[in-house]
């Protein structure tokens, strides 16, 4: 059982606690002739509570780099530590169970559970993670997220942003120390998107959670404390916004 | 830990799941007939042999039954057994019944039986009374032998020297299953009526029988064991209640063995179908799977959550199997009941259900655990990444678990097997076939991927289909061949025991058997019949009746069980002596003893009982004649032609041992057809002795077995097909979204749907015409097997007909496939573009 670390602790005492370290990270898919590196030496930290916005054109690398500091793809070299778990080591099931808790994520295309409703679709991760009352906290996130009145839709039944709402309630449930958000209005229409994306920093706010958002839009980009551009599996530019 | 985890793996498996059983359709089916199938043969066959014991008594006609073949019991042994409880007697034999003016006549079993008959069980008349023995010169005659001779009650009827005058038409006999294949209708008289015919004669064919009703607390073998005691040289042959038709219950539970075996193969076909659609069902649920794991369930997790989902589901088939299955029998009893040996009261056999559901759970294991091993490595980076990289490899322990779950069912199969040689061999038999299958499905993948591209597109396209990455070539190769070597196989084992009933009689059968001349009027047998049809060839040879009572030094009474296959050492056999080499019999070892041999008894044995036996040349076989003991040495071996319809005997013994004992002669008779009849006439009055037994009537007999026998392994086999055809559609369905995406990029590149339509036709009419190959191969092999070493009859399928059977499956196969691939026609390119 991974245990989750002081991460979060008071920072006033100890100073800004890092949420993200990634040192040296590279990673390559397929072998000999078909090997392509997608990332070269990634060297990266974030502070906890901060929103972090990565930049890049298509085939840069931000998913990747994503999937490596969210647990889901092990990094092919460098270390790797989220919030005090050192990813770098785990192997995909412990992966899985560091994950409980420590990281929630939102993706462009919703991924919920279509046999389940709102609600179960948010009391998955805190049942899994087995906490007590998954179904409370799941009716209280959605409240949050403004979905009160949805909890027994099923997802063919709600909107584009609707299916959004619950995606970010499902990964703040848990209240974990950083949210990954991979493009999270690539799918929604301009109003829709911008509603979406309020709610997501105004839940960031609300939990002090680390945001890290993949976008390709330097508006949104510049909502964020801090925008790290990528160009051929390398960090081209970082700066605050 | 590990509970509260199923506890979790369980609560969202049922949420997930929550009736939507749309994806698992295939594994539903495939699994509810299989396990249907199985429960029914499984319930039948346990119903009829639970009636057959359940009625023991009344189908004995007592506890405990002592028979004895041309005798009857001595004083002695009456005042014995009449000791030991209440005693009936009953005599039985072939007779003719005559018309009074000699009109016509027919072959009855002809029974004596006494005040007490029946002690069990009912003797009931068509007018619904219940009756013993009739009064004198009275006699009941069964519905067959009324319609034969168009008689009426009150109609006078000649049996040998005896007249009698029918006073009832019978509607029960209630010992009729244990007095075994009749060759005529029956008709009932009393003991004293029967010996007036004066057929009863020492060396006349009959049997007597005295069934005992035993106290309550006696133990029938034990009576019987201690009756054989007292009188060890009486030739008794003795049956239980527990037992009372064991030829019924074998022939019964071997069919029945034999039809769960089919049943079995059915499973294995219907699993290929659990496997595809367990697989298709992950495939759609990957997304799902990715999601979960993004939100923090381990492999683990994963593989329980999907493992209950598709056990619950499987659990539900099988249980609705189960109940289809328990129920079916009433079904066959209502529709084909009279063919069953006996009809069985309807009841719930939870043992064969158990083990059909057994077999069904291990089947959805061995089938779903592969797909769910790899269910459960899908990445959930895959999310981010498309889903195209393809699923890791089946892990370590479920490879364990799959190879646990066939030990078990091979276990299960050869545990529950009365013969488990022969389920051993079928079972080896039918994972050789699937192993051949998966291995060609292979080989045409890797052939398919190193073949020169042709230049046609159409057609290169169809080659590529078969090779691809997620192509449903493999599947739909070991589906679609075993489904094609069914067809096959049931083609050749039709055809084979259709020629067996028209080639049961050769062409140089005789037209008659004549049983009990006497010795004494043989000669004068010869001539009448050649005087009424001068073409006539007669052959007669002496016959008796008697029992092996040791062989190789083993007193067979001592033998726990018989040597395989050696029925000779059942109950008393047909015995006869030669001078010379019998016809249709060759020596295979030893020799034939002079033509005036005065020696020390000898004996000619058949050479396949012979080896059952264990007999080398020189060795002691000792029979029993009327109550002697004869002590024999092994002369030869003979190879018999057991299929002549002449009189072959597994014994033959030199004129020396035999010809004091008291016996009559039989003859067989050829003859032009025309006459038959004439011969049917004049015979009887003349020899009123004499049984006439016309081949045809028993060939037609031994007909209707074969036919009964072929319809029952067709509708085992059938549900087979049903499932390889539930295994096509799947497979096309499974792999209908690659298909759709290829019409769509077609129809994008100018393809008629017409166009695409022959690909599929190609991709489809190639495997079709590959697999009906090795169908024809595999299929003729099995049944070849099943004809020649599990119903020993001979090898004979009808060609033509196996070829079209097996091109009706093929083009079958192929109109299914593309009547599968009209949805993929349909698909609009531009909302199926936006879908993809």
């Amino acid at each position: 059982m991974i245990q989750k670390t002081a991460a979060s602790s008071d920072a006033a005492e100890t100073g800004p606690h890092i949420a993200i370290a990634a040192r040296n990270v590279t990673l390559s898919l397929g072998e000999g002739k078909a090997r392509v590196d997608i990332l070269r030496g990634i060297d990266l930290s974030i502070e906890e509570g901060k929103t972090v916005a990565l930049l890049g054109p298509s085939g840069s690398g931000k998913s990747s780099l994503m999937a490596i500091l969210s647990g889901l793809e092990r990094a092919t070299g460098g270390s790797v530590d989220i919030a005090g778990a050192d990813f770098g080591t785990m192997n995909e099931d412990q992966l899985a169970v560091a994950r409980r808790g420590r990281v929630g994520i939102v993706l462009q295309a919703f991924h919920l559970l279509p046999t389940m409703t709102a609600l179960e679709n948010v009391a998955v991760p805190l049942e899994l993670d087995g906490q007590a009352e998954p179904f409370k906290i799941a009716a209280e996130e959605l409240t949050a997220v403004g979905l009160g009145d949805r909890l027994d839709h099923y997802p063919t039944q709600l909107s584009g942003g609707e299916q959004q709402r619950v995606a970010i309630a499902r990964a703040m449930a848990s209240r974990p120390t950083i949210i990954f958000a991979d493009e999270p209005t690539g799918n929604l229409d301009g109003t829709t998107g911008e509603k979406i994306i309020s709610l997501l920093f105004d839940r960031q706010k609300a939990t002090a959670a680390t945001l890290l958002i993949i976008t390709h839009d330097p508006e949104l980009a510049k909502r964020c404390d801090r925008i790290i551009e990528l160009r051929d599996g390398l960090i081209e530019r970082d700066s605050a916004a | 830990m590990i509970s509260s985890d199923l506890g979790k793996a369980w609560t969202i498996a049922r949420r997930d799941l929550r009736g939507r059983f749309v994806g698992l359709r295939l594994l539903i089916i495939c699994l509810f007939l299989g396990v249907a199938t199985l429960a029914a043969i499984g319930s039948l066959t346990n119903a009829i042999t639970e009636e057959l014991a359940n009625r023991g008594q009344a189908i004995l006609g007592g506890d405990l039954e002592i028979a004895v073949a041309q005798r009857e019991a001595t004083e002695a042994e009456l005042t014995t057994l009449g000791q030991a409880g209440t005693l009936s007697e009953t005599i039985r034999m072939q007779a003719m019944a005559r018309l009074p003016d000699g009109s016509d006549t027919q072959l009855v079993e002809l029974k004596g039986v006494d005040a007490t008959y029946p002690l069990y069980g009912k003797f009931t008349l068509e007018d619904g009374k219940i009756v013993s023995a009739p009064k004198p010169k009275n006699i009941y005659v069964t519905p067959a032998l009324v319609q034969r001779l168009s008689l009426q009650i009150g109609d006078p009827i000649a049996f040998g020297e005896a007249s009698f005058t029918i006073s009832g038409v019978i509607a029960e006999e209630p010992d009729r299953l244990s007095e075994g294949l009749s060759l005529g209708p029956v008709a009932i008289t009393s003991l004293e009526s029967l010996r007036a015919t004066e057929l009863i004669q020492p060396g006349s064919l009959f049997e007597s029988k005295y069934r005992l009703k035993l106290p309550a607390t006696a133990n029938p073998r034990e009576v019987a064991d201690g009756l054989i005691e007292q009188f060890p040289n009486a030739s008794w042959e003795t049956k239980t209640r527990d037992d009372g038709a064991p030829s019924t219950r074998r022939f019964i539970e071997r069919m029945g063995q034999f039809l769960t075996l089919v049943g079995l193969a059915s499973l294995v076909i219907a699993g290929i179908g659990v496997g595809n659609g367990v697989a298709s069902y992950l495939r759609g649920k990957q997304g799902a799977i990715a999601t979960l794991k993004i939100l923090g369930a381990d492999s683990a997790m994963i593989f329980r959550i999907y493992l209950f989902q598709i056990m619950t589901v499987a659990v539900g088939a099988i249980a609705l199997g189960l109940a289809i299955g328990a129920i079916a029998p009433l079904a066959i009893i209502q529709i084909a009941g009279d063919v069953l040996p006996i009809k069985p009261e309807f009841a719930v056999y939870p043992l064969p259900l158990l083990v059909s559901a057994l077999y069904g759970l291990l089947i959805a294991v061995i089938f779903a655990l592969p797909p769910l091993s790899r269910a459960k490595t899908i990445p959930a980076a895959g999310i981010i990444r498309g889903e195209g990289r393809s699923w890791r490899q089946i892990d370590r322990q479920s490879w364990i678990g799959v190879g646990l779950a066939i030990a078990a069912i091979i276990a299960l199969a050869l545990g529950t097997a009365n013969e488990p040689l022969f389920s051993a061999s079928f079972i080896g038999a039918a994972a050789a076939i699937l192993l051949l299958l998966t291995a060609l499905g292979a080989l045409i993948r890797w052939l398919a991927s190193k073949a020169p591209r042709p230049k046609n597109p159409l057609l290169r396209l169809a080659l590529t289909s078969l090779h691809r990455p997620g192509a449903q070539t493999g599947q739909l190769v070991v589906a679609l061949g075993l489904g094609l070597t069914l067809f096959a196989t049931l083609a050749a084992i039709q055809t084979s025991l259709t020629n067996e009933i028209r080639s049961t009689v050769p062409r140089d059968a005789p037209s008659f058997f004549v049983l009990d001349i006497p010795v004494e009027r043989a000669d004068e047998f010869r001539t009448r019949v050649t005087d009424t049809a001068s073409d006539a060839e007669v052959n007669i040879v002496p016959t008796l009746r008697g029992t092996i009572t040791e062989f190789r030094g083993q007193r067979v009474s001592e033998l726990e069980t018989l040597p395989e296959g050696a029925w000779v050492l059942r109950g008393d056999r047909g015995l006869t002596y030669s001078a010379t080499i019998p016809e249709g019999s060759e020596i295979a070892e030893g020799e034939w003893w002079d033509e005036n041999y005065d020696g020390p008894p000898l004996v000619s044995v058949d050479a396949e009982q012979g080896a059952a036996m264990g007999l080398k040349i020189g060795d002691s076989l000792t029979v029993s004649l009327l109550g002697v003991e004869i002590q024999t040495k092994v002369a030869s071996f003979r190879t018999v032609n057991w299929r002549n319809f002449g009189f072959n005997y597994v014994l033959v013994f030199p004129p020396n041992v035999l010809d004091n004992v008291p016996h009559n002669v039989a003859a067989t008779v050829q003859m032009d057809v025309s006459k038959e009849d004439l011969l049917l006439g004049v015979l009887p009055q003349e020899f009123p002795s004499i049984s006439m037994v016309k081949v045809k009537e028993i060939a037609s007999q031994i007909g209707e077995i074969l036919d009964q026998m072929a319809t029952a392994i067709a509708a085992a086999a059938s549900i087979a097909i049903f499932s390889g055809i539930a295994v096509l559609i799947g497979a096309i369905a499974a792999s209908r979204q690659a298909r759709v995406y290829d019409s769509v990029i077609l129809k994008l590149l100018g393809a008629t749907r017409s166009q695409i339509l022959t690909v599929q036709a190609i991709e489809y009419a190639l495997l079709a015409f590959l697999l009906s190959v090795v169908a024809l191969g595999l299929g003729l092999f099995a049944g070849w097997f099943v004809i020649t070493q599990i119903f020993e009859f001979t090898w004979q399928p009808d060609w033509p007909i196996v070829m079209l059977t097996l091109g009706i499956g093929a083009v079958a196969t192929l109109g299914i496939g593309l009547l599968g691939s009209i949805p993929v026609l349909s698909a609009k390119p531009a909302r199926a573009l936006r879908e993809l």
